[in-house]
């Protein structure tokens, strides 16, 4: 569905995209994952054509880029807004339009969404009068109400609620369902661990690990335990045998040395915390970002302040 | 283009609904009308009753015929005089001291406008003095001195022995009428002023037409970009189609501005008698118009376009009001002689154009050559100007912060 084929861009000298390639299908949601500054937005702005990229290209169902493609994309940026002064359903069916959708259609289509998001009452306010979350609903329907072909997220769960979070996934699962492809923008690893199948890990401007996720995650191998426990536990990045370790209150994920005996181990811990669950596994999409992109005293700050 | 005229028609509807337009459009012809027109009725606007002017007359020999030209030349539509001279006694032989400090106080309180103090030697130093409260009245004040400087002349006359009715007929003041020829040889009356409101009219109508729309283009582009909708725009629809559908949207706006004021402004206008211009000139003037309106709307695109506070977005639109007035403020020396050669020049520099030519047409329209010239350079120029404008805006409304350098915009031109 989606091919770009290293892209490169650079700002005044400074390399912000350097030969990044992606391949998205349909009927999936595929994650671009990276910290923050490591060039996802601009990757995602080259694909849209919102920029032009100094060099690779982009093809979409194997043509590229043309006027008309852009209706195939529906776009959800990080940074939110609307005009703030205008009314709910003029704003949405304004950007209907905009992708090639007729008002009449476009309206039928705003009442379906504005109601399973709970939002119909609100239909005739104006943007400024919402709350936050409301207003990024919002925006997330403008984003699909053409029933793009390619759906692009940039951080689309961060300021929902626990419910509207279910919703949103519940929404880009049917999605899938229906042979969309979604891009999943994110630095959120447990919801992209969640839902992605394929992932592309940027650093820097440059990939550093792409393939479905389950393939990603054996490369890793299965040498990390997962720890849920009660007590202190704030030794256990002491341990000789443990590589590396991140703590949270009451779990832990410890990767460990080639030459460590997790029974041993485990021996070692139940001294001293007593343990709920103990489990050996492939590390977590968080600890192999972790381990991918940053430093030891990065992770291990990072990890305990999580 | 149809998505241009989606952004077009969505940028029309939504500021038309706003308050701050539409308190502009009407507010706005009630302060031109409060500015323009009341001082003016004011000031024209015949006494209701007659003013009484003291004269301490030390001559004594002005008194008299300055009262019969008074009442001759100026009466209240009543019939009554306008003014009724009130002489005031000098008591001494030829101290004036006393009569000014009784005038001085009937000027005080009420009982006159003003009183006049004319000289023993009036004849030959020919100054006199005018002591009133109210020095703003420059009409009182300018039709005591013409009257007087009559009196004086006729008795200068007269005393080399001159017939009065020869006189009378000498001194005879001359109305001029301006005819404006036009072409094969017609004559219509045209005084200056009504060629220069023609211009004039014209010229506002651009000004405020490029400042209503420019600034509205300005504000929708930094609106745009901190709350952010640049984007999912740009996902939407081409930068191009985005551009175009702002200034097809937002000159609409500005049309619908001058359009209502206009309507307005006819019964103004009606008043002035403007020149009705012929036909030919009146497209050359739309054609001018248009394309300078144009030029300017692109330069306020690429102006406008890497701005990201309220402030700069302020500072870039009285810059580009300052090009504007320019030409307005040299307008009276321009139309006194519209051939000359450093009007000829002006009219070729494209931001200019459009005003210098308003100005030029109605008096006189320029040769061919000069027409059809400057109008290729302007065309050309707002050709280029949109072209630049189309680049600088497709990838400065997406930075925020800094303003890009010149060195970066020649980049950016340079990219594909």
């Amino acid at each position: 569905m989606l091919v770009a084929s290293h892209l490169r861009k650079e700002y005044a000298g400074v390399v912000a995209v350097d030969d990044v390639s992606l391949n998205v299908k349909r009927g999936e949601i595929f994650g671009l994952l990276g910290p923050n500054g490591a060039g996802k937005t601009t990757t995602i702005r080259m694909i849209l054509n919102i920029i032009s990229p100094d060099a690779g290209e982009v093809t979409v169902n194997g043509k590229p880029f043309e006027d008309a493609t852009r209706n195939l994309f529906g776009y959800l940026p990080e940074e939110r807004g609307l005009y703030r002064k205008s009314k709910l359903l003029n704003t949405i069916v304004y950007f209907a339009t905009l992708k090639g959708i007729s008002v009449g259609e476009a309206k039928r289509r705003a009442y379906e969404w504005l109601k399973r998001f709970d939002l119909l009452s609100h239909y005739e306010r104006r943007i400024e009068e919402l709350s936050k979350g409301n207003q990024q609903k919002v925006q997330f329907i403008i984003s699909i109400l053409h029933d793009p072909q390619l759906v692009i997220l940039d951080e689309p769960f961060s300021g929902l609620d626990p419910m509207n979070q279910i919703l949103l996934k519940d929404i880009l699962l049917e999605l899938r369902q229906q042979g969309k492809a979604i891009v999943f923008s994110t630095h959120m690893m447990e919801q992209a661990e969640k839902l992605c199948e394929t992932i592309c890990l940027i650093n820097r401007g440059r990939v550093v690990l792409e393939g479905e996720l389950s393939h990603v995650k054996q490369r890793f191998g299965k040498n990390t335990i997962h720890l849920e426990f009660e007590g202190d536990g704030s030794f256990l990045s002491g341990i000789p045998a443990v590589k590396q370790a991140l703590l949270y209150e009451n779990s832990a994920e410890l990767e460990l040395d080639e030459h460590a005996r997790p029974g041993e181990l485990l021996r070692d811990i139940a001294q001293r915390i007593s343990i709920r669950k103990f489990e050996l596994h492939e590390p977590s999409l968080q600890a192999i970002f972790l381990k991918t992109v940053g430093s030891q005293g990065v992770v291990a700050s990072g990890a305990a302040t999580a | 283009m149809t998505k241009a005229f989606t952004v077009a028609r969505w940028e029309y509807i939504e500021k038309i609904k706003s308050k701050a337009f539409l308190i502009t459009l009407f507010l706005m012809p009630l302060i031109m009308i409060g500015f323009g027109v009341i001082p003016g009725l004011l000031a024209s606007r015949p006494d209701k009753e007659s003013k009484v002017i003291g004269i301490i007359d030390v001559s004594g020999d002005i008194l008299q015929p300055l009262s019969k030209f008074f009442t001759e030349r100026y009466k209240l539509p009543d019939g009554k005089p306008n003014y009724v001279l009130r002489p005031i006694e000098i008591s001494g032989d030829s101290d004036v001291e006393p009569a000014k400090r009784t005038a001085d106080s009937l000027t005080a309180n009420g009982e006159m406008e003003g009183y006049l103090v004319i000289g023993r030697s009036i004849m030959t130093d020919t100054n006199v003095d005018y002591h009133t409260q109210n020095v703003g009245n420059f009409r009182v004040a300018e039709r005591i001195s013409r009257t007087l400087r009559d009196v004086v002349v006729e008795k200068k006359l007269t005393s080399h022995g001159l017939n009065p009715m020869l006189i009378k007929d000498l001194t005879k003041t001359i109305e001029l009428r301006t005819l404006k020829l036009a072409k094969g040889g017609k004559e219509e009356e045209a005084g200056f002023e009504k060629v220069f409101f023609t211009s004039y009219i014209f010229m506002m109508m651009m000004f405020f037409l490029v400042v209503t729309s420019g600034q509205l283009l300005v504000r929708s582009m930094l609106e745009e970009k901190s709350n952010r909708v640049v984007e999912v725009l740009m996902s939407s629809c081409s930068a191009r189609d985005l551009m175009a559908g702002k200034i097809i949207g937002l000159s609409g706006l500005g049309f619908t501005q001058i359009g209502f004021w206009s309507v307005i402004g006819i019964a103004i206008s009606l008043k002035f008698a403007v020149t009705l211009i012929s036909p030919l000139s009146a497209v050359l003037l739309l054609v001018y118009f248009v394309l300078g309106y144009l030029l300017y709307a692109a330069i306020f695109v690429a102006a406008g376009s890497p701005v990201s506070t309220e402030q700069e977005a302020q500072q870039i639109t009285s810059y580009l009001t300052i090009v504007l007035v320019l030409p307005i403020a040299l307008s009276l020396p321009i139309m006194q002689d519209p051939n000359s050669l450093m009007v000829r020049v002006l009219s070729f520099i494209p931001l200019l154009t459009p005003t210098m030519m308003a100005m030029r047409i109605p008096i006189q329209t320029p040769p061919l050559l000069e027409v059809v010239a400057s109008v290729v350079v302007l065309f050309v120029s707002m050709l280029a100007a949109i072209w630049i404008a189309g680049k600088i805006f497709r990838t400065a409304i997406l930075a925020y912060g800094k303003r890009p350098s010149l060195p970066e915009l020649f980049r950016l031109l340079r990219t594909p």
